[in-house]
């Protein structure tokens, strides 16, 4: 952390005066939330050109709001925060959340936010695959007011957003889950305290035959650049009564869609082999929380 | 540029210029000097810079100190109350779950937070509520047991 030096550090009381900020200082400004992740940049001398932050802890932002449209979850809103709301404790159709925020430790869980785990486009994040396979879209604010953007379309890249350079990202909608829907959350980590090695997120609806008429399933952990859906595993499950068997094949149709990483945590072909298990056991997760 | 701003810790009201890029670790520690705050890896991943800011345990060295002004800060120093430890600092000599020492401050702090969340939590609750906290010494039996003993005397 003593590595960058900083020449100012705002702490805007609006989303008007953060967007002013974006504009004057371009660039160089860094949007500054719970801090876990700006930190881990910090730490590894990747906040080169960065010369102010903009922290934005007094903008409220800090509010889980359901309503009949889902849940709608503020930038500043703790991961404990959200872990402990209601619907994610109770829902199955939740499920997905839930299991993703079981993972961090408690002191990542109370100080990094909602609106940092999903800006931060880091591939090896939890949260924004389990909201991946929700549906979910992220709210940002700029000088030409507020949007709406899908989840699927927010990265751009490694660490990179869609955000144009004077928004910020003000929240998260998580559409209400169909009934009868499920969703589960897995990850695999080499100990308690990192990032995933894999992660995946299913989402499946059944109806009264025990026939799935919808399935999302999304991958993260560094099996792509940014987190995907497969529509190859989802096409295959569609349709299908979800034996052990159909969700085995899913976990190799998943194949097709992903293009694995290698890093210092695991190579490509291991990532490639553990996406499929773990596909198939976060579909089975998911079935189970059905009954 | 640093600034001039007051910084909540033990209860007491510190007014001092901190840089904008400054941890809250490094002030505690090479500001206040309290350094019962231990610097380990200096990147969110062993635990030995648990304090508590507004009652919550977080990582000391990637909170930045310009974002907890004016927010309560509690170290491993604000436990103990009229020269009378924690009795969570108590069990931990009772039990014996204190080795070399470095992990202790911030794993008592992480233990203190469950404590006053759930007071009779189980084994799989203190686990947890630990894992954010690496001891290469004691193997965790130990600190688990220490925990335990802390609830049942009613910490």
């Amino acid at each position: 952390m003593t590595l960058t030096t900083l020449e100012n550090y705002f702490l805007p009381g609006s989303g008007t005066e953060v967007v002013e900020l974006l504009r004057e200082h371009g660039e160089s400004a860094m949007i500054l939330a719970g801090g876990s992740f700006v930190h881990g940049l910090a730490a590894r001398d990747l906040l080169a050109g960065i010369d102010v932050f903009i922290d934005i802890q007094n903008l409220g932002l800090a509010d889980i709001v359901a309503g009949p449209d889902g849940l709608q979850i503020g930038a500043m809103v703790r991961l404990a925060d959200l872990a402990s709301a209601p619907d994610v404790q109770s829902d199955p159709g939740l499920g997905a959340v839930k299991d993703a925020l079981h993972y961090p430790p408690v002191q990542i869980m109370n100080a990094a936010t909602v609106g940092g785990n999903i800006a931060a486009v880091c591939p090896y994040f939890d949260l924004p695959t389990a909201c991946l396979a929700l549906g979910g879209k992220v709210t940002a604010q700029g000088s030409a007011g507020s949007r709406d953007i899908d989840l699927e379309d927010f990265s751009a890249g490694l660490f990179e957003s869609t955000l144009g350079k004077d928004e910020f990202l003000t929240g998260l909608v998580l559409p209400q889950p169909a009934p009868g829907s499920a969703g589960a959350f897995i990850k695999l980590e080499s100990n308690a305290n990192d990032l995933a090695i894999v992660n995946v997120a299913a989402q499946i609806g059944v109806d009264r035959q025990g026939v799935c008429h919808f399935a999302r399933v999304a991958l993260g952990g560094g099996v792509n650049e940014t987190p995907l859906r497969s529509a190859a595993a989802e096409k295959l499950l569609e349709g299908r009564k979800l034996t052990g068997e159909i969700l085995k094949e899913a976990g190799q149709a998943v194949q097709a869609d992903i293009s694995p990483m290698a890093d210092h945590r695991a190579s490509a072909e291991y990532r490639s082999a553990m996406a499929g298990v773990l596909t198939e056991r976060a579909l089975q997760r998911a079935v189970d929380r059905l009954n | 540029m640093k600034q001039l701003i007051s910084l909540d810790i033990n209860g007491e009201i510190h007014e001092l210029a901190v840089a904008p890029q400054a941890s809250l670790l490094q002030v505690l520690r090479e500001e206040l000097g309290l350094i019962g705050t231990k610097k380990g890896c200096d990147s969110g991943g062993c635990g030995c810079c648990t304090v508590h800011v507004d009652g919550k345990a977080v990582y000391s060295c990637m909170v930045y100190a310009l974002s907890v002004q004016d927010k309560p800060v509690v170290t491993i120093e604000g436990l103990a109350e009229n020269g009378r430890l924690d009795p969570l600092q108590q069990a931990f000599i009772d039990a014996g779950a204190v080795q070399c020492g470095y992990c202790t401050c911030g794993t008592i702090m992480a233990a203190r937070e469950l404590l006053s969340a759930v007071s009779d939590p189980d084994e799989e609750q203190i686990r947890h509520a630990i894992a954010g906290n690496l001891c290469r010494c004691t193997g965790y039996q130990k600190i688990v047991d220490a925990i335990k003993l802390a609830a049942a005397n009613g910490a």
